[in-house]
């Protein structure tokens, strides 16, 4: 990743000068736990601050305390110097905050005009669709951003949608603008453009709060970084010059030794991605193998055209792309959630072109979905339910009957083999936290008989323990000689795990790599700019 | 409040919204002139103790515990059947058809036959909204809601035109009745047949909904269909059995109606059914043990009202009052969240 | 056919006012099965207000105050109570048509009907042929329904007010952010319902008949709220589809006035404007692709 495009912070005011945003004492509770506990920090204006942690640190508390939309238990919120009534986003957007959010409040059926014009601060009673589209479209031509003012937010890419968040958020002029993970949905190319283009905002005076969690961003990015830890800061704002990537990953995780090196991992040049050698044979049957497979149009994403692709036993494949070109179709398709239009599938040879998913499930087909709290466990069944639907979808012929005491019994037993920690079988599994929930699924899925497992984006959003928990997990099941296809929009986790590399673009294969891998190379083939290689 | 409506369990919240119903509707009926201990009185006697008073309970009560496991089924994995009066009187007409079609035969084999072709019946009526809902996605609110009124049409074209008791007088039209020898039970209801289908019907029902792997998977489905279809359950199927059960169980309910205490049909007979057996699926819980003991609440309420006005002149409308104010309150689901918005608005205000 | 045609206007008007008020909590993200309660109080005091007072407009005034309080009501126990909006609105509906029976005997002794001796302003008077005498029996509501159209149209789609309304029912988080509350928005929307079927049971009970009988409604408000999606949620919809129950009952009014000879029984040509209706709530369905409604809806209403 290049620094070139971001014009350094030499420019920007001295420290020293009257704080652009002033927290006093901010503590938010939910329920019995305090999500931001008793947090003071000051920002000094015209830079970009990052704010930086675990999932589960409070940042994303803290961000939205200070935009009005969480109601503080304790503390107040100063703005310029002037404090601001608490959980009032009116009187926040008004005094000259706003908030570019992780996943955008963009209503999807909502044109963009539509979309734009729904926070305007004070709005004119009645207006004229062209008028308002007319108005729209300007603003959208000077931010260059190509998206009509007619199309539906639906319609839109990713890229799309968090450039016009922006656009949104800088259209009431605001004089501290906040950004919400904003990198966790964009593919590299457009975090570069996003670098540059916060760089550029930065450059109109503008103060940024960054809530962000990757170190190397961090530190690319930020003028000054701030650390929180279970809900308390650990760092106050400190120029990013003055860090290191091993001493934040220490103060990120604290002092869980095996997290800290993960970070410290994480943080160093992925280049040097680490190739683990290949386990399997090549001329065993392929667990999964996809020929020529084709989807029906999607409305959010590319379909996939003509796709062929092998795993062979004990093989990691990874699948790259940028967000929204056929990565989703091929899960489904391969998981048996949506046909093919044309092509084949075959699972240890067996062909499963039309079979249902329970019959795939029952050929050895596993799978970690995108979405672990929605399409990964039922967050208001019992934690016994979730372990045991796989089995109970899957009976012992003869066994018409079930006896929960019995499905206990099984659901405790897995939940145990995995270290998942929670109270009671009976609990309901949305209450447990992210990384616990990936583990529970993962009792489920990566039993002995697994044979063909999909993993999507395995990962996102888990912290630095549990993300090593994963990827040794994802290793061992290779070294059981099941064939693994890796989908994930982190390149690095691709390159740690992965034997081969396919790339998709626009829903087909675009290249195809082995380890070593190369960054420029793959990075390349997801945005077009290559020949197919080898 | 909430942490305490947590504490007291799935039973203490139905209870407790209950009796909070009931204390609201008492306090109507006080200010409107009524005094509640007598219309109370009367109301125990009229659904227990008065000759003849729980055999009215439980005569009221059966079908709203056929209908109302029906909707159960559908509730848990995720459907909302509120087409449980169509399918009732659709069942109820086809058991007639085969009572009056097959004359002559014995009770043994009319019965069953007239049993089956009822479920079949009432199946099938449930069959289109649930087919449309789990192929097309055709919200299935809408299409149970439409197929009452179109349910209640057709009780209305058998009655009044198809199988039309040509002796029949009085602003009601009614078919011809049934042949006595056909009868499982008396006006009162209760037979030692009526009852045997009922328990039957309970086990059955307990059994499928907590001892299978449907039960059990199609609970989950209905709280989160998206992970389910992840694990290869099949919605299309799990959502279309769950649609047919119910109007089955409806169907049955129609028959024993026709040959047990109405003996015949009468045009828009027991019109709250459907949405009073979705409150009592509601109430109970959705599960079988909870719901026969709502069934019997709503069932003596029912008793009890006819036999009010030889106590008091309270209209009967009254127990319209205390249905809707349960439906409107039973799923509530947090009295914090009322305090905290109640408590936002005056410090807004200060 | 000017009867029919008077008939169906006459009939659609009130099932169009209903629809509308139902199409503005649609929007707001509420499944109102209440509508039918509200438009039976509104048709209930309307009369009730007329007979107390002797004055009409007293009478809707009566039936706006209690469809609002009823509306506040039905927004307490759905939003900060979270209670699920359809078994709270069929609660609704089952307290609105229990309370008017109930209060009939209470409040005057009687059972069934209570009559008034005045209705709403008829703009066409005597006339009594041809087209112009079958609509002078038409009330001034039924007139005015293309003035309420326009205005709920101009309201939800082309004022700011409308876009946040729509961005509450479809991504409150979005709302919030742009700081709009969602819970207070939707008491707005259910209060501005409310008002709509006051005005719609009013039509109904002061529009041509001039009494109030118990369970007047019969089902009508159900049919707004079918009217409201078979309409695709937009109050032009709403308008037709409402003009086509009204058209279908008139029909039915028709058949059994006149034609009783026909081969078909009268009752299923009643059935059709609810055939049709699951058939245009199939088509509709396909159109969002079968992702009209995931089921499961316990619990909705909740804020992202």
């Amino acid at each position: 990743m290049t620094t070139e495009a971001i014009p350094s912070a030499a420019a920007v005011p001295p420290v020293g000068a009257a704080a652009a945003l002033a927290v006093h004492g901010l503590t938010v509770r939910f329920g019995d736990l305090a999500a931001v506990e008793d947090v003071g920090i000051a920002f000094a204006p015209g830079r970009i601050h990052a704010v930086v942690g675990q999932n589960g640190a409070g940042k994303t508390t803290f961000a939205r305390a200070v935009m009005g939309l969480v109601r503080p238990a304790a503390g107040s919120v100063e703005l310029a110097g002037r404090t601001l009534p608490p959980g009032d986003v009116v009187a926040a957007r008004a005094a000259g905050i706003d908030m570019v959010h992780q996943s955008f409040a963009l209503p999807p059926t909502f044109t963009v005009a539509e979309a734009l014009e729904l926070f305007v601060p004070a709005p004119g009673p009645v207006y004229r669709r062209s008028t308002m589209e007319a108005r729209w479209e300007r603003v959208l031509r000077d931010a260059g951003i190509e998206a009509s003012p007619r199309a539906r937010i639906r319609d839109l890419p990713i890229e799309t949608l968090q450039a016009l968040e922006i656009v949104r958020a800088l259209a009431g002029r605001p004089s501290l603008l906040i950004l919400d993970e904003p990198t966790a949905v964009l593919p590299p190319p457009a975090i570069e453009r996003l670098f540059a283009r916060l760089a550029a905002i930065r450059a109109t005076g503008v103060t940024i709060l960054i809530v962000l969690h990757k170190v190397r961003e961090v530190l690319e990015l930020a003028d000054t970084v701030s650390v929180l830890r279970h809900g308390r800061l650990v760092l106050p704002p400190t120029p990013a010059s003055e860090l290191t990537p091993a001493r934040l990953g220490h103060l990120i995780v604290g002092s869980d030794a095996t997290a800290a090196a993960a970070a410290v991992a994480e943080a160093d040049a992925i280049e040097e991605a680490v190739a683990g050698a290949p386990h399997h044979a090549a001329d065993a049957v392929p667990v999964l193998r996809v020929s020529g497979a084709s989807t029906a149009a999607a409305a959010a994403e590319a379909p996939l055209r003509d796709v062929s692709l092998e795993i062979r036993p004990g093989e990691i494949v990874g699948i790259a792309a940028v967000e929204g070109n056929g990565q989703r179709a091929l899960v489904r398709a391969v998981v048996g959630l949506d046909t093919l239009s044309a092509g084949r599938l075959e699972i240890d040879g067996a062909d499963v072109t039309r079979a249902e998913t329970l019959e795939r499930r029952r050929r050895g087909l596993r799978a970690i979905p995108f979405d672990r709290n929605s399409e990964g466990v039922s967050a208001t069944s019992s934690l016994w339910e979730n372990v045991t639907i796989g089995e109970l979808l899957r009976p012992a012929p003869g066994r018409r009957f079930v006896t929960p005491g019995r499905l206990r019994a099984r659901a405790t037993e897995a939940l145990d083999a995995w270290n998942v920690r929670y109270g009671s079988v009976d609990q309901r599994a949305g209450e447990l936290s992210g990384g616990n929930i990936q583990r529970l699924i993962f009792s489920r899925e990566l039993g002995a008989d697994a044979r063909l497992v999909v993993a999507a984006q395995p990962t996102r959003g888990l912290d630095l323990a549990a993300t090593a928990f994963v990827r040794e997990t994802l290793r061992d099941l290779r070294d059981r000689d099941a064939g693994i296809l890796l989908v994930s929009s982190d390149l690095d986790e691709l390159f740690e795990c992965s034997d081969r590399i396919v790339v998709l673009l626009g829903g087909a294969v675009a290249a195809e790599f082995r380890s070593p891998f190369s960054l420029a190379a793959v990075g390349a083939a997801m945005v077009g700019a290559t020949e197919p290689g080898r | 409040m909430s942490a305490r409506m947590a504490r007291l369990g799935p039973v203490g919240r139905s209870v407790a919204l209950v009796v909070a119903s009931i204390l609201l509707v008492s306090a109507v009926l006080t200010l409107s002139g009524f005094s509640v201990l007598t219309v109370a009185n009367g109301m125990w006697q009229g659904a227990v103790s008065a000759p003849g008073a729980w055999q009215m309970s439980f005569r009221w009560g059966a079908p709203l515990f056929l209908v109302a496991i029906g909707v159960a089924i559908a509730l848990r994995a995720g459907f909302f059947n509120i087409g449980g009066l169509g399918q009732f009187y659709v069942g109820a007409t086809a058991a007639l058809f085969v009572g009056l079609g097959l004359p002559g035969l014995p009770a043994i084999v009319v019965l069953p036959l007239a049993c089956l072709a009822a479920m079949a019946a009432g199946a099938l009526f449930a069959f289109i909204p649930g087919w449309l809902r789990v192929r097309y996605g055709t919200d299935e609110v809408i299409t149970t809601l439409m197929s009452n009124f179109i349910g209640t049409l057709w009780l209305q074209y058998v009655t009044a035109v198809l199988l039309k008791d040509p002796s029949g007088t009085g602003q009601q039209t009614a078919t011809r009745p049934v042949e006595e020898a056909y009868r499982i039970a008396n006006v009162q209801g209760v037979s030692p047949v009526t009852v045997g289908i009922l328990v039957a019907a309970a086990i059955l029902v307990w059994l499928l909904l907590e001892r299978t792997p449907f039960g059990i998977t199609s609970a989950i489905a209905g709280r989160n269909p998206v992970m389910a279809r992840w694990q290869g359950l099949r919605l299309e199927r799990v959502g279309l059995l769950a649609f047919l059960l119910s109007g089955a169980l409806a169907g049955l309910a129609g028959a024993i109606e026709v040959f047990g205490p109405q003996g015949r049909l009468v045009s828009g007979f027991s019109p709250q059914l459907g949405f009073t057996a979705v409150l009592v699926a509601i109430v109970g819980g959705l599960n079988v043990g909870g719901i026969v003991l709502a069934a019997a609440f709503f069932g003596g309420l029912q008793a009890a009202l006819l036999y009010l006005p030889i106590v008091t002149p309270l209209p009967p409308s009254a127990l319209d009052l205390l249905r809707g104010t349960i439906a409107l309150l039973i799923t509530v689901t947090s009295l914090s969240a009322l305090g905290r918005a109640l408590g936002r608005r005056r410090a807004r205000s200060d | 056919m000017e009867q029919l045609i008077a008939t169906t206007l006459r009939t659609s008007a009130p099932i169009a006012l209903v629809a509308l008020g139902g199409v503005i909590a649609w929007r707001a993200g509420i499944f109102h099965l209440g509508l039918e309660g509200l438009m039976v109080i509104g048709a209930f005091f309307a009369v009730a207000g007329t007979v107390a007072t002797g004055e009409v407009l007293i009478g809707l005034l009566a039936a706006i105050v209690a469809c609002l309080i009823a509306s506040a009501l039905f927004w307490v126990v759905i939003v900060p109570m979270r209670a699920n909006a359809i078994i709270a609105g069929l609660g609704l509906s089952i307290i609105g048509v229990g309370a008017t029976s109930y209060l009939l005997p209470v409040l005057y002794g009687k059972r069934g009907i209570l009559e008034v001796d005045q209705g709403l302003w008829r703009p066409i008077t005597g006339v009594q042929a041809g087209i112009a005498g079958a609509l002078s029996e038409l009330s001034v509501m039924v007139w005015l329904i293309p003035a309420f159209v326009l205005v709920v149209w101009v309201l939800v789609r082309r004022t700011s007010w409308g876009l946040r309304l729509a961005a509450v029912g479809e991504h409150p988080f979005a709302a919030r952010s742009a700081g709009v509350d969602p819970a207070r928005m939707r008491l707005v929307a259910l209060l501005a319902c409310g008002v709509l079927c006051a005005l719609g049971g009013a039509a109904l009970s002061l529009g041509s008949i001039v009494a109030f009988r118990e369970n007047m409604t019969e089902g009508r408000g159900y049919i707004a709220f079918t009217a409201v999606i078979f309409g695709g949620g937009g109050p032009i919809g709403a308008a037709v589809a409402s003009l086509f129950f009204g058209f279908a009952e008139a029909v039915g009014i028709q058949t059994q006035l006149v034609a009783r000879d026909l081969p078909v029984p009268s009752q299923f040509i009643l059935m059709l404007p609810y055939i049709l209706t699951i058939v245009a709530v199939f088509i509709s369905g396909l159109a969002a692709g079968g992702r009209s409604r995931l089921p499961g809806a316990f619990g909705e209403l909740r804020d992202g």
